[in-house]
């Protein structure tokens, strides 16, 4: 049994590494064969060297990005959370907040980031967080508040039936009802927060995140060193992914059907 | 003494508005302790109205409605009714045996009463080994017998069923049926059972009351007497198709009545 679902493993995943291995490979040989200048396109090769050259600095930038991406998932989350209980409370105030909501996220995130810079002071990484949370603030909300409002009319005309209280309605059907919303939105939000987090360190501030990392050693020419920083943000976002997929299918073992 | 007891009830959604309709017209009903009678007749004629009104989900526009001699909304404080609907609208995070306790965890029973409890239903019901499964592991006929022993599972005088077995196959259906009346045989349970089928009203019930549309309303109550214990081969019996025909000649008699070609004075 262990055996076969080991095979079954290798088998999704050998294909994938042949083939970032035969990508990796031609990327190289391109380089070479057409004697690509770094400016154009960098080889594998020489990022890797840079990764490994630089690894102490680019763990520092990664340490900076990753934890303003951290600290803006976390305080964007329990916001959202809270406030879609809010929400689905009181309906009136639904209609009061989503424009706001709608308008708000149609601002391009360069403005607020920009703005945000301007009440903090050049060093500080708040503005920096304050964007993240905004990010994972809205799409948290969205999708909790669905998932406490969306849930079956049976359970709904089940549980009056059973003259259970709004709080006892609240916590055994609206609430398990909402934790796979909570995850799905979790696997967006966290790509979302760490690019976020890149993203805003192209507004000024302290230049010691991945973003202005890279946007300094391309000015500076030095484009297998901006590569390498290219590579570490990549490596983020994939962490922050998989912690966040590894998390909704803990919550599945729960019993939760996909 | 009367389980249920429907007085005059009228209901009336969005009343005086332009969508104003009149779901149920002076509508009286008395049902006996341990009957089992089925509402049946065409979509919009109220019988699912009847039914939420007898559960206090809705209020009556006027008219009054008493269940086990108290007023609706008392019934439904006391859970002196359990309820299945066309959904078996089971929990997909609970385990069977959580969604059979659910009624009495909201009632306030202690763990090992609960227990105890799920597994006199899981028995009542013949699935006892399925306690620990999640509800959609298990096939639609399960799901439904489960949400039949959630309903009866604080020992209810009275269950009401709204199209229990309406999104459930032929065979399993006719199943369901007996297994129906086997559990209501051993509980002594009074049921309210509404239905589209005419063989299953028949069927299952002593009394079918056939309802029809615009502004709802009863219009004809057939008894079923076919005696005795019911099973497959009640099925094939002359007063079967009897009854099948009396109430088949009411609801058609009204469908008649309503394209202009029945006699009015029926």
């Amino acid at each position: 049994m262990t055996i076969h679902r080991l095979t079954m493993l290798l088998g999704k995943v050998v294909p994938a590494i042949l083939f970032g291995a035969l990508f990796l490979g031609v990327w190289e040989w391109a380089v070479m064969f057409f004697e690509l200048k770094p400016y154009f396109l960098t080889a594998p090769s020489s990022i890797w060297q840079q990764f490994t050259t630089n690894f102490a600095l680019i763990r520092g930038a990664a340490t900076v990005s990753g934890t303003n991406a951290l600290v803006g998932l976390v305080a964007g989350t329990v916001l959202g959370v809270a406030m879609s209980f809010v929400l689905s409370r009181f309906g009136f105030l639904n209609q009061l907040i989503t424009p706001l909501a709608v308008a708000l996220n149609a601002i391009p995130i360069f403005v607020l980031v920009a703005v945000l810079n301007n009440m903090y002071s050049i060093t500080s990484e708040i503005p920096r967080r304050i964007m993240v949370t905004l990010v994972v603030y809205f799409i948290v909300l969205v999708n909790v508040a669905r998932g406490l409002t969306q849930v079956s009319p049976t359970h709904v005309e089940l549980m009056r039936s059973y003259a259970a209280s709004d709080v006892a309605i609240l916590r055994k059907v609206r609430i398990p009802n909402a934790v796979p919303f909570l995850f799905t939105s979790l696997k967006i939000a966290a790509p979302a927060a760490v690019i976020t987090a890149f993203v805003s360190e192209y507004f000024g501030g302290s230049q010691n995140g991945l973003g202005s990392r890279i946007s300094s050693n391309i000015a500076n020419s030095k484009n297998a060193a901006a590569w390498a920083y290219v590579l570490a943000a990549c490596l983020l976002g994939l962490l922050f992914y998989t912690v966040s997929v590894a998390m909704e299918s803990l919550n599945r073992k729960g019993g939760v059907k996909q | 003494m009367t389980a249920v007891s429907v007085r005059n009830v009228s209901k009336v959604f969005n009343q005086g508005k332009p969508n104003q309709v009149d779901a149920l017209s002076n509508v009286a009903l008395d049902v006996k302790q341990g009957e089992f009678v089925s509402l049946i007749g065409p979509s919009g004629c109220g019988k699912s109205t009847l039914l939420r009104l007898v559960a206090n989900l809705l209020e009556p526009t006027s008219g009054e409605v008493t269940v086990n001699g108290k007023t609706a909304a008392q019934a439904r404080l006391d859970q002196d009714y359990g309820m299945a609907f066309q959904q078996a609208g089971l929990f997909d995070w609970r385990t069977v045996r959580k969604n059979i306790e659910l009624p009495l965890e909201l009632k306030g029973w202690d763990k090992q009463q609960r227990s105890a409890r799920a597994d006199e239903m899981l028995q009542l019901v013949q699935l006892p080994e399925f306690g620990d499964h999640y509800p959609w592991q298990l096939s639609g006929g399960m799901q439904q017998r489960i949400a039949i022993a959630r309903a009866l599972a604080a020992h209810p005088p009275l269950l009401l069923m709204d199209e229990p077995f309406g999104a459930l196959d032929e065979m399993t259906r006719e199943y369901m049926q007996g297994e129906l009346l086997r559990i209501c045989a051993a509980t002594g349970t009074t049921v309210v059972f509404v239905t589209h089928s005419i063989p299953e009203a028949v069927y299952l019930s002593n009394r079918v009351v056939v309802m029809s549309p615009r502004p709802g309303r009863i219009t004809k109550v057939v008894d079923v007497s076919l005696g005795g214990e019911r099973n497959e081969d009640t099925r094939n019996r002359t007063a079967f198709f009897e009854a099948i025909t009396a109430v088949r000649e009411g609801l058609r008699g009204m469908h008649a009545a309503h394209v202009g070609l029945g006699n009015d004075d029926r």
